[in-house]
């Protein structure tokens, strides 16, 4: 198992010092190369990604949580499924989902969050990658691997309750770093209102609303609000608040490496595009995972399993 | 239970290679093509596309529906850059007017101005043939890679058995799930429920989601004891898992391959050396302003 985990490592860190090498030896060839040569990226961003998993795997190795058995094998492929189904239906060319104020509505998220809480980081991130890896081979869409790691994020992080026994002080934990991390990208917004809003697919480029540009606050009230109500049934309002930080986590890692690979300086990736796909994802946690999660303790309860 | 993709057997290139061989080409071919934005780099790309789509066998009735759709969609986003002039500012600097078309008409203070010049041109086409290429080689894998053989091809390629088998799993449950989907809002709406017709605020209109979303997903979990207790009787993850059809590289798999990764390669040398980025014909850059 170890020389396993250690073969792994190592093919992570040869991809990325491969892709790395040709980027750095690029600039050396030809030193008007720039940052456009974006697929080289976004490649080795997913072996950042990937890393990161990896060292959260390592460091959380004796945990029960990464079991992969038959359950979780099929669960990963229902999560993985109906996340691509969803997303592509939902994109805004099947359905038209009246977006309200430049908040794309993107319901899907809730599944990897879902199914991240219900059945453990694994399944959590299977769902997340390969479904909107999928997702986007559905709709059209060309490839973005960050974007599949981010969501794969999204998916794990939201798993990682099942380290805490004690889900109370695990959620505490996790409204504060939320907390902290909204208030920032809000913070920057309040700097910079005029950036524009790169995650809108409306009739051309438009500054971000005040509304979206929010939407992460609103979110995050909605959540807290969620957090009090359901304070009796636990898990709900744990499924919630995790959902809520692997998002903020999830598409923040996402944002950030577009830095890099599209090139936008760092306001446009917090303001531009973080706001925008957080802010609203963090309203389908709040609205959508916990009714997941209730009606999936009925289906446990009626099958008694 | 479940529906298979649209595939059967056919003589095509495609279906006569080894799904391993085309996944790899296939991988090679994307990073390629994503490298470049010159209209006549991409243009190579096209014709590569052009033939494993002419040579597949896949008659129009049966895949038009997904042309339609993805053209159509690719079209629109095309026109939409094209109108706007948005996206590719980091590919040009400067832009030369071809025309300024302005409506003799203005709304609310607003006139209506579009202005062509040859980079927006240039970048909307080179656009609709890069991500034509991306799209029609993607559309062609639901209809040529037999299902059987998906397990195995992902395990070929170097995963481990159980996440082969749950991209297997993956892929064979997207119709399945596609199928509920309609078979849900059927019913919803036969209840009045209507997914046009959402009103309300945001939250409103989140919540009224979910009368599609949880049904389809509390279906596919409670569905799924079935799927477990059959792979659990056949012990599955137990051992080292064997495949009912084991796939062999042939000559021609291997030429494949060799050829995605010369492609690959070179892409990759070509864009080191600054060439393939974005490009527009000189004589009309010498022949229109330069916009101010």
């Amino acid at each position: 198992m170890d020389r396993k985990l250690t073969s792994t490592i190592l093919s992570l860190v040869a991809v990325l010092v491969f892709f790395l090498a040709i980027w750095q030896i690029g600039a050396a060839i030809n030193p008007n190369l720039q940052l456009d040569q974006t697929a080289l990226l976004r490649f080795v961003f997913v072996g950042i990604g990937l890393l990161i998993v990896l060292v959260i795997y390592i460091l959380t190795k004796k945990s029960q949580i990464w079991e992969v058995g038959t359950r979780q094998v099929v669960y990963m492929a229902i999560g993985a499924a109906l996340y691509a189904i969803f997303s592509y239906l939902f994109n805004g060319t099947v359905f038209v989902v009246p977006s309200v104020s430049q908040v794309a509505l993107r319901p899907a998220i809730a599944i990897p969050m879902f199914f991240g809480f219900a059945f453990g980081p694994t399944v959590g991130f299977f769902t997340g990658a390969v479904g909107n890896m999928f997702g986007d081979a559905l709709t059209g869409f060309g490839l973005s691997p960050q974007w599949s790691v981010g969501n794969g994020l999204v998916g794990m992080i939201a798993g990682m309750s099942m380290l805490f026994s004690d889900k109370k002080k695990g959620i505490d934990v996790v409204l504060i770093i939320s907390a902290v991390v909204a208030a920032l990208a809000t913070l920057v917004w309040v700097l910079n209102p005029t950036v524009e809003n790169q995650m809108y697919f409306g009739d051309g480029a438009k500054q971000i609303t005040t509304f979206a540009a929010l939407s992460g606050l609103i979110g995050l009230a909605i959540a807290l609000v969620v957090r009090f109500v359901f304070g009796k049934n636990i898990d709900i309002a744990a499924a919630v608040t995790w959902a809520m930080l692997g998002n903020f986590l999830g598409i923040g890692f996402a944002a950030i490496s577009d830095i890099w690979i599209n090139g936008y300086n760092p306001t446009v990736a917090i303001v531009g595009e973080f706001l925008p796909s957080a802010g609203p994802n963090l309203i389908f946690a709040a609205i959508l995972v916990p009714i997941l999660v209730a009606a999936y303790a009925a289906l446990q309860k009626q099958t008694g399993r | 239970m479940l529906v298979t993709w649209r595939y059967r057997e056919r003589k095509s290139l495609i279906q006569s290679l080894d799904p391993r061989a085309f996944l790899i080409f296939f991988a090679c071919f994307l990073v390629s093509t994503l490298v470049f934005w010159d209209l006549r780099f991409l243009l190579f790309f096209l014709a590569i596309a052009l033939v494993f789509i002419f040579t597949s066998g896949i008659s129009w009735k049966e895949m038009s529906r997904a042309w339609l759709f993805i053209g159509g969609f690719i079209l629109f986003f095309s026109v939409l850059t094209f109108l706007t002039g948005r996206g590719g500012m980091e590919l040009y600097k400067q832009e030369h007017l071809v025309a300024r078309l302005t409506a003799p008409f203005s709304i609310f203070g607003w006139t209506p101005t579009l202005v062509v010049t040859v980079e927006r041109a240039f970048y909307a086409l080179s656009m609709l043939v890069r991500v034509f290429c991306l799209a029609s080689m993607t559309i062609l894998i639901p209809y040529s890679l037999n299902p059987a053989l998906y397990g195995v091809a992902f395990h070929g390629l170097g995963l481990p058995d159980k996440i082969a088998y749950a991209m297997d799993l993956t892929m064979r449950f997207i119709p399945t799930f596609g199928r509920d989907f309609t078979l849900t809002m059927d019913a919803q709406k036969a209840r009045g429920y209507e997914i046009e017709k959402l009103n309300g605020g945001l939250f409103a209109q989140v919540r009224k989601l979910a009368p599609l979303i949880v049904p389809v997903t509390i279906h596919a979990i409670a569905g799924s004891e079935d799927i477990i207790d059959a792979m659990d009787l056949r012990a599955f993850g137990v051992g080292a898992r064997t495949w009912l059809q084991e796939l062999f590289y042939q000559r021609r798999d291997r030429l494949v391959i060799g050829l995605g990764i010369l492609l690959l390669l070179l892409s990759l040398a070509l864009s080191l050396l600054g060439l393939g980025k974005f490009w527009a014909p000189e004589t009309w850059l010498q022949q229109f302003p330069i916009l101010q």
